[in-house]
């Protein structure tokens, strides 16, 4: 071997190792938060998909086994069909709720001057200071016959006679997007921080109205915001359990209240696990539906 | 008809004034430079023809017609943003493309409009480009063809170049001057960067805490300044605080001066002012009108001059010299200057 030849594979192989690195490099990188995700969000996962196909006898929570039966149950079952859709329903009412809402506060907090903003991040952080058992009591108070509701809408004259909204659909709804609400508002307003308020002035400038400004400028970029805010919401609407379940009516059965009823109460973890398998993979199909929405465009907003 | 008239226009933020008493009138194909220090009210006055302000009181004209009612959507005005303010979601042609579809422009004419566009501002090859994928100096070149396009009755340019580097600013000066040439469109541009304002300009207006301290040809305003002010934001001067008291000169302090002045200066506190670049030092001095004899704090190399830091009792000053004498720090030398070069304020 020459002292040439010797040289060119020392060389190669350093560059193999550099390729090699150059590789590993971003997984390494990544390696913290991997960890983290994989021990505490997939192994869980892993463990409750197991769990879902196990065999399920009275008396005992989940006897090992390999079976279908769970899911076929919970497909084929009114009550649990009805369910699923009952929560995806309220889940994207409330999540377009949140973000039409959230969008508007965000916008405003945007517009208005720096020294706004401080007491509207405030508003804004408070449902997050306070439980979501403390909250629902708070709207068993705003809702019922005798709440504050009912006595403001009586006091201004828009109803003669007290009115309950308590235990309804739509007290459920609200509860819903008040959880999901400061979440929505806090990515939205990092989206529209980000945008240089000189586009507005440029947009009317060129001779465009405000209502044209917004469509052709603001709405393209939050989109991506929207989008993220959107599927944010979705994942806590269809995810919270006692807000739905502690304000709406004795009918309304949501994936979160059965997940709990077949676990605590009927002590059937596999039909449990197949149930939250089943929130997981819709919650994952909306994810996937709203970022294939994302377009190519959005890459250059930065 | 002018293509733009301000009257006496006034501009307040909660007490505090912006602008006062502004009153600026620009004939058709004019380039206006508004001037000044930061927080002069330049700014705030290009905000009030543009739209994005509404002025307390006073009337703007645009060709003859009142204005300050109007929103900016309504006003044949095109502003060129100091940060450029492209739509980063739009191609560099949507870009230009905007102004024109909201003036309902036809889509054959558009198109003929935005190639012309970039081919004047020189992006031709451009047009599928993203703003993110531009330069600074090409962002603003957008910026331009983007209100070039729309053909307004007047370009606003808010202090476009300042946010790039000394030599693109030179170059983009230079091709922003050669548009005005060749398209005479009337622009009024905001900086705060004298250079850029006299090279560009047909007539600056200095402003000062919310007045226009003079407006003037360039060449009237740094030979004949109104003021002490614009004496001091023109160029660079070197100011001498002294006390007359008959023929005995004094620095403020009142300890006597070896300056010796052909000039006759009433009693009382006056500021001398020369240019660093008309003071004379060594044999150059002697045959100058006023002297005076200064020591050499510290010398430093520009190039094309050395500029020497003067000391002389309380007064300091600074002098651009050329050659061929070598001055040394500590060294002491005469320095002197004609009456000609000196503006007196009292």
């Amino acid at each position: 071997m020459t002292a040439a030849t010797l040289a060119d594979d020392v060389y190669a192989a350093a560059a193999r190792r550099a390729r090699r690195t150059e590789k590993l490099m971003p997984f390494a990188l990544m390696s913290p938060a991997l960890v983290i995700a994989i021990v505490f969000f997939g192994i869980p996962t892993l463990l409750m998909l197991r769990m879902s196909f196990n065999e399920h006898v009275p008396q005992r929570l989940y006897v090992p086994g390999f079976t279908f039966s769970h899911y076929a149950q919970l497909l084929s079952e009114e009550r649990f069909v009805t369910a699923i859709w009952t929560t995806v329903k309220l889940s994207l009412l409330a999540s377009c709720a949140t973000v039409l809402i959230g969008y508007g506060f965000a916008m405003l907090v945007w517009l208005k001057p720096a020294r706004w903003r401080l007491a509207f991040i405030g508003l804004a952080l408070t449902p997050l200071l306070i439980s979501e058992i403390s909250i629902i009591f708070g709207w068993w108070m705003f809702f019922p016959k005798n709440g504050l509701l009912s006595y403001a809408l009586l006091s201004v004259g828009l109803i003669s006679d007290k009115i309950s909204l308590m235990y309804t659909e739509f007290a459920a709804f609200v509860g819903l997007v008040y959880i999901t609400l400061p979440f929505c508002f806090f990515i939205l307003l990092s989206i529209f921080d980000a945008i240089d308020k000189r586009l507005i002035e440029a947009s009317g400038d060129l001779g465009a109205r405000p209502f044209t400004t917004f469509y052709e400028i603001l709405l393209p970029l939050t989109r991506t915001g929207i989008l993220v805010a959107f599927a944010q919401s979705f994942i806590w609407a269809m995810g919270t359990y006692a807000t739905p379940s502690a304000l709406g009516p004795d009918t309304l059965w949501t994936i979160g209240y059965l997940i709990q009823e077949q676990m605590m109460g009927k002590s059937n973890w596999p039909l449990a696990s197949a149930f939250s398998m089943i929130l997981v993979v819709l919650v994952a199909v909306v994810i996937l539906f709203v970022r294939s929405l994302n377009t190519e465009r959005t890459r250059f907003h930065a | 008809m002018p293509a733009l008239e301000l009257e006496r226009i006034r501009r307040t933020y909660g007490g505090v004034v912006a602008v006062e008493d502004v009153s600026i009138t620009v004939s058709r194909g004019e380039f206006l430079t508004l001037l000044g220090p930061s927080g002069s009210g330049k700014t705030t006055t290009l905000r009030l023809i543009g739209g994005f302000e509404r002025p307390d009181a006073g009337a703007i004209s645009i060709n003859g017609e009142r204005v300050d009612h109007l929103p900016p959507y309504a006003r044949d005005t095109a502003t060129i943003f100091q940060s450029g303010a492209l739509f980063p979601h739009m191609t560099v042609a949507e870009n230009v493309a905007y102004g024109l579809r909201m003036r309902g422009v036809a889509p054959a004419e558009m198109a003929a409009r935005i190639k012309r566009a970039l081919d004047i501002v020189r992006l031709t090859g451009f047009e599928d480009r993203y703003p993110a994928q531009l330069s600074g100096g090409q962002k603003q070149r957008v910026a331009l063809a983007r209100s070039l396009a729309v053909r307004p009755a007047i370009l606003l340019f808010d202090e476009p170049l300042s946010a790039l580097d000394l030599s693109l600013r030179l170059q983009l000066r230079g091709e922003i001057k050669r548009l005005h040439d060749e398209l005479g469109f009337t622009a009024i541009y905001v900086t705060h960067d004298q250079g850029e304002a006299m090279a560009m300009s047909s007539r600056v207006a200095v402003m000062n805490k919310g007045k226009i301290a003079q407006i003037d040809t360039p060449t009237r305003l740094f030979h004949e300044p109104a003021s002490e002010f614009v004496f001091t934001f023109i160029g660079e001067s070197c100011c001498l605080p002294v006390k007359a008291n008959g023929a005995k000169i004094c620095d403020v302090a009142g300890t006597a001066i070896d300056l010796r002045l052909t000039r006759k200066l009433k009693a009382g506190d006056w500021r001398l002012y020369v240019r660093p670049s008309r003071l004379k030092i060594g044999k150059q001095a002697e045959k100058c009108d006023n002297r005076i004899t200064a020591e050499i704090a510290f010398t430093e190399f520009l190039g094309d001059f050395w500029r020497h830091h003067l000391k002389a009792g309380a007064l300091e000053l600074f002098c651009d010299y050329t050659g061929p004498e070598n001055f040394k720090p500590g060294q002491k030398a005469p320095v002197g200057w004609n009456n000609a070069d000196m503006s007196v304020f009292q």
